[in-house]
């Protein structure tokens, strides 16, 4: 029998255990991941605390996301995608209901990015970037069999060389691919997906070494600075420094953590560093199937940094020292120039570069004969229109006179004012004059209009 | 003179409403025998197996205010209570808990019952009365398992209700009856959801209430026959409630610290079409079933076997009808019920842990 002081002691234990009980559940449920989160965050932005579930119920789905009770201070991927209209869940797919990480990212769209050319069919292409009669609109189908996500014509003269093929027609892609409906006349019907296991002694060594390593869309990069981005529309689009550090507010990324985007920002306005991430970093030796790096580049960091006066920098960062190219190649942008057919696929599958690379000195300079084609901008101009919508850093009005290509795509970002041809940077708004060749003290001939034969007076040295 | 005998005083207030009003109070004798009461003879188990009954039904009711039964809305509505609904995650992970524990309290119950002889008459039905309750509390955790609809809830759900097919003559019939459609879907899951908080939950409870009312019918908790050198003697139910009370506080806070720390996971959403395509573990209770599959036909390991297991189980007082030992653990003379127990115990843990260690 329990005298009456031990009765008291145990039934005042008993009730001391169960409020320690609840007063833990009370410390729990005040200490969740998401709760950490957004302490964190209001911390680094020196905020007062507001820490509570922040829900989005966007216009398109008409569900509720949770999602932003983590990502808080994740930038808004771009004007065209407002998070009120799109969510999260719209392109990211996942559970928006759950805050707790696993639950939340179960189900994810090519995990961190959506973009993955194995799902962006799904998340950018079904209902927006795909399925409209015109085949310029449908920049997932053009990009899926571009060159830069096919690599095809890479494999074909790789394979013809190595005699693993007998014709230079591209048979294989980096994964198969099909065009029912070729619009050019080189435009190919399909490409099957590249066979690693064919038993062909260069296959798998080009597969491991080269095509996995980073050489195009779908491959991931290589962990290392210089080399950080994403993959699939991702990989041009989202903006990552070259030493791979996020710079925006979400405090589930580690600002300290190589490998991030600079923040999460889909842009059109894209530098020539982005474009980098995959180019002139190195030289492919066919010889030892195997992909060489550059060792001359300084230290990663931002690209316009204190270690190097920008200009310095920009002209070790951009080119390789075998290069050859002239003041505009490295002052501008890739993009001032490379036109979005060029660089997305026009819908066709291309089989070697030649085919898709037009841009040419004379597209903008025109030669000793002609000036550059002009044409006045019309309502009929919608994709130019478009692209000029997307990109804050120019401005293109029906009306306005700009340089057409050769295959009839308009330079939206050149403007003849007065006479006088001005290219307005993509990235960076700057302007800068187009000096025709006309007129000009220039003794090229005209049937020489690559770019390697104005190189010969025109190179740049480093 | 005459002497006048005041009436007796008349109790008031809470100790007058406690012994004419109180259910608890008077769910016990007034007088208890102290052999049968004693923590070491029952350790609390059939009380802790109630306790965690009642915690089950009160975070299960406050659990339908936000679950949706339907393919669609199952899982999300799971994501939504664990992460928004104010304390949801810590309900369900109650809830989850005090689930786990029934089935482990009523199991020890069970042994306890057999290695202390109580199953004897006149408590030979109440025994039944238990290996029945036993039963529903397994399926009260299998079809509460169905209901999380996530990757491996559905493949136990398959698993279980493709077994239903394996019975001869009926049991294509018995599917539609209980999947209530040719392939699992909503219906499935409205059946599951509507047996898991009704159609199992009502008969539990009666039966439980029934069990708890044979107690004291059947001459309280079993105890050994008294003898000159062991006179009987007894508890109020004072002290019974006492004991009662600081177990059921102690044992509540220990499940509410288990549920805080250890919440239940909750896996990727279920997806019809690629379920079974690869194997998952079943719940834990259910491992033992799960191994035999793999040696055994479907019907002897998913019907037969263990049908013939709570057969055997249920007649246990049959093998051991009178005699001494009653009330006594572990009694030699009783040693066929004990052994039956045990090797059936054996089996079943020896399985489990296979089927865990895969």
């Amino acid at each position: 029998m329990f005298t009456t002081n031990r009765r008291v002691a145990l039934f005042v234990s008993s009730i001391l255990l169960l409020i320690a009980a609840v007063i833990l559940v009370f410390q729990q449920t005040q200490n969740q991941p998401w709760q950490q989160y957004q302490r964190m965050y209001f911390k680094r932005t020196q905020q007062p605390a507001d820490i509570r579930v922040r829900q989005v119920v966007p216009q398109l789905t008409g569900q509720p996301e949770l999602c932003l009770s983590c990502h808080m201070g994740l930038a808004e991927i771009s004007p065209s995608h407002p998070v009120e209209a799109f969510g999260c869940i719209s392109c990211h797919g996942g559970n928006g209901l759950s805050l707790k990480a696993d639950q939340a990212h179960t189900g994810l769209r090519g995990g961190k990015n959506p973009g993955d050319l194995l799902v962006a069919q799904e998340s950018c292409g079904l209902n927006c970037h795909n399925g409209f009669a015109d085949e310029g609109k449908n920049h997932v189908d053009g990009v899926l069999r571009s060159l830069q996500g096919t690599y095809a014509g890479g494999i074909a003269q790789v394979r013809f060389s190595f005699g693993a093929q007998s014709t230079e027609t591209p048979l294989y892609g980096v994964y198969g691919i099909t065009d029912d409906h070729p619009a050019t006349a080189a435009g190919l019907a399909e490409l099957t997906a590249f066979p690693a296991q064919s038993g062909h002694p260069i296959d798998q060594k080009f597969a491991e070494n080269c095509l996995d390593a980073g050489c195009h869309l779908s491959a991931a990069p290589r962990a290392e600075p210089y080399f950080y981005r994403s993959t699939g529309c991702a990989a041009c689009h989202v903006i990552y420094q070259n030493d791979g550090l996020y710079q925006g507010s979400d405090p589930t990324i580690p600002p300290d953590e190589p490998g991030h985007m600079r923040r999460h920002e889909l842009t059109a306005a894209i530098p020539f560093y982005q474009c980098n991430h995959c180019h002139n970093r190195g030289n492919y030796s066919l010889r030892q199937m195997d992909f060489l790096l550059r060792d001359d580049l300084p230290p990663a960091g931002a690209p316009i940094s204190a270690q190097m006066p920008a200009e310095g920098r920009r002209l070790r960062e951009y080119y390789q020292p075998i290069g050859e190219f002239t003041l505009c190649e490295w002052e501008l942008d890739c993009i001032e120039c490379h036109t979005s057919a060029e660089i997305m696929g026009d819908g066709d599958i291309h089989p070697k570069q030649q085919e898709m690379q037009y841009t040419q000195c004379h597209t903008c300079h025109g030669t000793l004969e002609e000036l550059p084609t002009v044409v006045t901008v019309s309502a009929q101009h919608q994709t130019a229109l478009r692209q000029a919508q997307i990109n804050p850093n120019y401005t293109l009005n029906i009306g306005d006179q700009v340089i057409i290509t050769e295959r009839g795509e308009l330079m939206g970002n050149t403007k003849q004012v007065d006479g006088r041809l001005i290219l307005t940077s993509k990235v960076t708004g700057k302007t800068y004059p187009v000096n025709p060749v006309m007129g000009s003290g220039c003794q090229q001939t005209v049937a020489e209009q690559e770019s390697r034969y104005c190189h010969q007076c025109h190179a740049y040295a480093r | 003179m005459i002497q006048i005998t005041p009436p007796p005083r008349r109790r008031f207030g809470i100790r007058l409403w406690r012994k004419n009003k109180s259910f608890i109070y008077n769910l016990h004798p007034p007088q208890i025998p102290a052999a049968g009461a004693r923590l070491t003879y029952t350790f609390g188990l059939g009380g802790l197996a109630v306790l965690a009954t009642i915690i089950t039904i009160v975070t299960g009711i406050l659990l339908t205010f936000y679950y949706v039964p339907t393919v669609e809305q199952a899982y999300p509505s799971l994501a939504l209570i664990d992460s928004v609904v104010a304390f949801g995650g810590f309900v369900r992970s109650l809830h989850y808990w005090a689930a786990q524990l029934m089935v482990v309290f009523a199991a020890l119950h069970m042994a306890r019952v057999v290695f202390t002889g109580g199953y004897r008459s006149p408590r030979d039905f109440n025994w039944l009365i238990g290996v029945g309750l036993f039963v529903i509390v397994l399926l009260w955790d299998f079809t509460g398992y169905t209901l999380r609809w996530d990757e491996g809830s559905i493949w136990a759900l398959l698993v279980g209700t493709n077994l239903l097919k394996e019975i001869p003559g009926i049991g294509e019939g018995l599917y539609r009856l209980i999947v209530g459609d040719t392939a699992l879907g909503n219906s499935a899951l409205l059946r599951f959801y509507a047996w898991h908080i009704m159609g199992l939950t009502l008969p539990g409870i009666g039966a439980v209430g029934y069990h708890i009312w044979r107690i004291r019918v059947d001459g309280g908790i079993s105890h050994p026959a008294p003898t000159r050198a062991r006179p009987r003697t007894f508890i109020t139910r004072k002290t019974l409630f006492f004991r009662e009370t600081i177990t059921a506080i102690a044992a509540t806070a220990a499940l509410i610290i288990l549920s805080a720390l250890a919440p239940p996971v909750l896996g990727a959403i279920a997806n019809l079409e690629t379920a079974g395509a690869s194997e998952t573990k079943a719940p834990w209770f259910f491992l033992a079933i799960q191994e035999m599959l793999r040696y055994l036909s479907p019907l002897w390991a998913g019907w037969l076997i263990p049908l013939a297991g709570l057969a055997l189980l249920a007649l246990i007082p049959l093998f051991d009808r009178r005699g001494p030992g009653r009330g006594e653990w572990f009694a030699r003379i009783r040693w066929q019920p004990q052994v039956i127990f045990a090797g059936l115990t054996l089996v079943v843990v020896v399985l489990t842990l296979i089927a865990a260690a895969r």
